[in-house]
């Protein structure tokens, strides 16, 4: 999750970036400056599609149609009117932003492989563009004699003055990518790219961080074509084809998804490595290809994945400052909590929810009890704005929320959990619990703070510092069950969480479902084990094949014959 | 810490002095830099082996270095090529990749290293920018495209042509040609088409050439694209008279058809050496299967013809970049493809040619010779 480094890989890191300094400075022929440039331009538009690929978990091949418009709004600014680099540079970035904006709208909430087409598809209009609108770009020859970047009215030369610029423009861009990455925006992105589902469950507005994703890669990609028009001083179509956005695919995964260090990493060994190998005229392309798979299978989860293994295994990773617990501030509840009234919802011809209505007040806990495939689950997907009903209504807090974002619900103050526990691979838990206060906190580091709060609460403070892979389903329960107390909120949507605990767990968890009641909580609580829940529960409804049998008091579920016919199996006489 | 920099800025040092190791006698360099892979890789690779050839056969004392190097085909793998080219020793001249989009990229930088280029690049533009280090060893647009239009019109005596032209820098740069030369002999094109040189299915534009009732195809492609429309024109039954662009005549393209699939089908080229013609020419192709095994098409021959050129004036004397781009600015050569001078914008050939194929062969015969390198219709 986000980008953070130990201390033997941050002084990895630093090293590597003296290196490249004295490099420059002292070793470098002129054809090294110029790699080092081309390196420093994929690196920049790298930068973007980190955010958006490797945070945000979009696989947008429009990165390389934006690092195109950028490199022709420099390209026809320049070549054509004369204007310098001042004007030219904000602009091949504002040109892309505003380009993005509108198809992001349009395409971002397309599945992973439709939404990869879609952006594949603008690249083909763009290039398409290029090429037949010849009075505008140059055609297929595209636009010669771009000028230098000229800077205040000083020409950049090409060498190291060219290469000091292009490598101040990716210090910054790399500062800015990683205070982005780090922060509640790269946590966001992280958390919507492992679960999307589980991030709106979590108050995550899934399309509004895509689309700010995507206009942030295109900030960068714009940059990047920018100074590659000034290196090359021409531009044509070639800068729109899909080479280019494979280039930038290749960098990200080989340099270390989602990491800003990775993109520099990456881009220094790709457009190095074929270089390497130009002796063999034609051959360098196989010889390129397995050293490039090599580093594929040596280093799976990129360099700074292989960095962190190497600096793993030389130094013990030190452990994390502990984060000191902050409670949360609690919202005013409603006292109308959840009301629904004659739900139905249809997959096809099964009817999974048929005419379900229910009250969850302030304080109390209600059991939703039925056979698998009943409709229990379905039920809270309805509630929690994962599905959208048929027909009937939902209101929270005396509010219409029919059919209404899983993000907006959270939001409202709805909270709830999945049957098989959510969490994020290679995650923290405290970062897996902070997770859940992104939409509502003002930075990361409050979020950690509430996040250690509720995790104490559950009695789970111990586990802040660990990694939440191979967590015990017991301990992965309280993980979630952490994320949805840490919101506060006003109604809760339990499914099966007492599922996998020992009697002592399960006695821990009622006596805190208790207490949150008290708070003033609505639960709903869906349950197989009839000892945990009936003596919570002030009310049970049953479900089977989508419609309640039962609604009443759960002392008297174990006696009503229909439910023991669809569930229980036999009446409890009188 | 210490260890990880030195490490570090050891291997970058030693890629950089790889790439620069000077040589301290008076050597010249020539370096070769062509697409070597990518979509152009057949015409890169003549052109490859015509500069190789012709710097194999280097007069006794002179002293020369060459390395061949893959461009590819973006314009920024030309400049980094010509970038690390220009650092290892003296380079006398350069033959530089015939994609233009290339060409335009390196040009600025050859005026900056004051570096001559020798190419077979048909594209317009690269001899408009004003830059004197540049010499193309082909004829460029201007001349094979009004060879082109005068032979559908004067020789086939056709005035309603379909024009079918690749959207690449040489596509368009030729159809905007082939528009001038049919406009200056009074001819108006009843269809005109680009297609992207990735298209696998050529029917339909195909088909809709036909439908506009032309009566002959005027084709303007790279290779693949020409190969598969004149596959899928054959298989179609259309009998009406072909008449392509350069690519038609590369021997690497008629491998790709059958015989009788080439009935009829003629291109413009400036040269076609496995035609025949002088005893030089023959001697040229046989010199050039016996080195690659392959046959030697126009780019071959013209890039053969510039760089012995370069090694011509370099015998004469010319020890530095600068004099060896004076002569070739100023001298005549005779080469085995036509006699070369510059135009004063580094356009050294001035003939075109146009060759046909008699459905029997692979192998096709000169059907007319345009010398005037005034070549507009009047």
């Amino acid at each position: 999750m986000g980008e953070r480094h130990s201390p033997a890989e941050t002084v990895a890191l630093i090293a590597g970036a003296l290196a490249l300094l004295v490099y420059a400075l002292a070793f470098a022929s002129p054809y090294g400056l110029r790699i080092l440039t081309v390196a420093g331009v994929y690196a920049l538009a790298t930068f973007g599609f980190q955010i958006v690929f490797g945070l945000g978990g979009a696989l947008s091949l429009a990165q390389g149609a934006f690092f195109g418009v950028g490199a022709y709004v420099t390209g026809i600014l320049g070549s054509r009117f004369g204007l310098g680099f001042e004007v030219t540079f904000p602009l091949s970035m504002l040109v892309p932003l505003l380009l993005a904006l509108p198809v992001g709208l349009a395409v971002l909430r397309l599945e992973s492989h439709y939404f990869a087409l879609a952006t594949l598809g603008i690249a083909q209009v763009l290039h398409l563009l290029a090429v037949n609108l010849p009075e505008l770009t140059g055609g297929s020859n595209g636009l010669a004699g771009v000028p230098a970047a000229v800077l205040f009215g000083w020409a950049v030369p090409r060498g190291l003055p060219m290469a000091g610029l292009v490598w101040g423009l990716v210090a910054l861009g790399g500062l800015i990518g990683w205070r982005l990455a780090g922060g509640r925006l790269g946590r966001s992105l992280t958390m919507l790219r492992d679960d999307p589902l589980a991030a709106a469950t979590l108050g995550l507005d899934v399309g509004r961080l895509r689309l700010i994703a995507f206009g942030i890669s295109a900030l960068f990609a714009g940059a990047a074509g920018a100074l590659a028009v000034h290196t090359q001083r021409v531009v044509s179509p070639e800068v729109l084809e899909f080479p280019v956005m494979v280039s930038i695919l290749t960098i990200a995964i080989v340099g270390g998804r989602g990491q800003m260090a990775g993109a520099v990493l990456g881009a220094v060994l790709l457009l190095h490595l074929p270089e390497w190998f130009r002796f063999l005229e034609r051959g360098y392309l196989v010889v390129y290809g397995v050293a490039l798979l090599a580093t594929v299978v040596l280093a799976p989860d990129g360099l700074t994945g292989l960095l962190d293994r190497i600096a793993a295994r030389l130094f013990s990773r030190r452990p994390r400052a502990s984060v000191e617990a902050k409670e949360p501030p609690r919202p005013q509840n409603s006292p109308d909590g959840l009301a629904v009234d004659d739900l139905r919802k249809s997959f096809g011809g099964v009817r999974a929810v048929d005419g379900v209505s229910l009250e969850l007040r302030p304080g109390s806990i209600t059991g939703l009890i039925g056979p698998n495939g009943s409709g229990k689950s379905t039920v809270i997907n309805l509630l929690s704005g994962l599905e959208r009903p048929d027909a009937g209504r939902v209101r929270l807090g005396g509010r219409d929320v029919t059919g209404t974002r899983a993000d907006r619900l959270a939001r409202a103050g709805l909270a709830r959990s999945f049957q098989a526990a959510v969490l994020p691979n290679g995650a923290g838990v405290l970062e897996a619990v902070a997770a859940a206060r992104l939409a509502v906190d003002p930075d990361a580091r409050t979020a950690e703070a509430h996040a250690r709060w509720a995790l104490d609460r559950l009695g789970a403070g111990d586990l802040a510092g660990k990694g939440c892979d191979g967590l015990p389903a017991a301990l992965r329960r309280r993980v979630e069950l952490a994320r949805s107390l840490v919101r506060r909120p006003a109604v809760l949507l339990l499914d099966e969480p007492a599922a996998g605990l020992t009697d002592g767990e399960k006695a821990e968890l009622a006596a805190l479902l208790r207490e949150l009641a008290q708070e003033g909580v609505a639960i709903l609580l869906v349950e197989h084990d009839m000892g945990f829940l009936l003596p919570l529960a002030g009310r049970v409804l049953c479900l089977d094949r989508g419609r309640v049998i039962y609604d009443g008091p759960a002392g008297g579920v174990r006696r009503d014959p229909a439910v023991a016919a669809a569930y229980l199996g036999r009446a409890v006489p009188a | 810490m210490r260890r990880t920099l030195s490490l570090l800025i050891g291997l970058l040092a030693a890629s950089s002095c790889l790439s620069s190791a000077a040589r301290a006698d008076d050597t010249l360099s020539f370096p070769v830099l062509v697409p070597l892979t990518g979509f152009l890789s057949l015409e890169g690779t003549s052109q490859r082996n015509g500069a190789v050839l012709a710097l194999k056969q280097t007069p006794a004392g002179i002293a020369i270095a060459s390395e061949v190097v893959d461009t590819g085909t973006s314009p920024e793998a030309a400049v980094t090529a010509l970038e690390r080219a220009a650092g290892r020793g003296t380079v006398g001249a350069v033959a530089a990749s015939m994609l233009g989009t290339q060409m335009l990229a390196m040009l600025p930088l050859a005026g900056e290293l004051k570096l001559p280029l020798v190419t077979v690049s048909g594209t317009a533009s690269i001899t408009e920018q004003g830059n004197p280090w540049v010499f193309r060893f082909f004829p460029g647009d201007a001349v094979t495209k009004a060879a082109h239009a005068r032979y559908v019109v004067e020789e086939l005596g056709k005035r309603q042509p379909a024009v079918i032209y690749q959207t690449t820098a040489y596509g368009q740069s030729g159809k905007a040609h082939l528009d001038a030369a049919f406009k200056a002999l009074g001819v108006t094109p009843v269809f005109e088409e680009g297609v992207d040189p990735a298209a696998k299915d050529l029917l339909p534009v195909l088909t809709k050439a036909l439908a506009a009732k032309p009566d002959v195809l005027v084709l303007h492609l790279h290779s693949a694209p020409t190969a598969l429309l004149l596959r899928q024109a054959a298989s179609s039954g259309v009998t009406l008279p072909i008449v392509a662009g350069s690519a038609m005549h590369q021997p690497s393209t008629a491998a790709l058809l059958e015989p009788a699939e080439l009935k009829g089908v003629c291109a413009e080229t400036a040269a076609s050496p496995i035609s025949g013609g002088t005893p030089e020419v023959k001697a040229f192709t046989d010199a050039y299967r016996a080195a690659f095994g392959k046959e030697p098409d126009a780019f071959a021959l013209g890039q053969y013809d510039g760089m012995t050129m370069v090694l011509e004036a370099v015998k004469a004397g010319a020890r530095s970049p600068d004099a060896i781009r004076k002569a070739l600015s100023a001298e005549t050569f005779q080469g085995l493809a036509m006699t070369y001078k510059s135009d004063g914008k580094g356009n050294m050939a001035h003939s075109a040619v146009i060759v046909c194929y008699d459905g029997a062969s692979r192998v096709p015969v000169l059907a007319k010779r345009y010398d005037d390198p005034t070549l507009a219709a009047k």
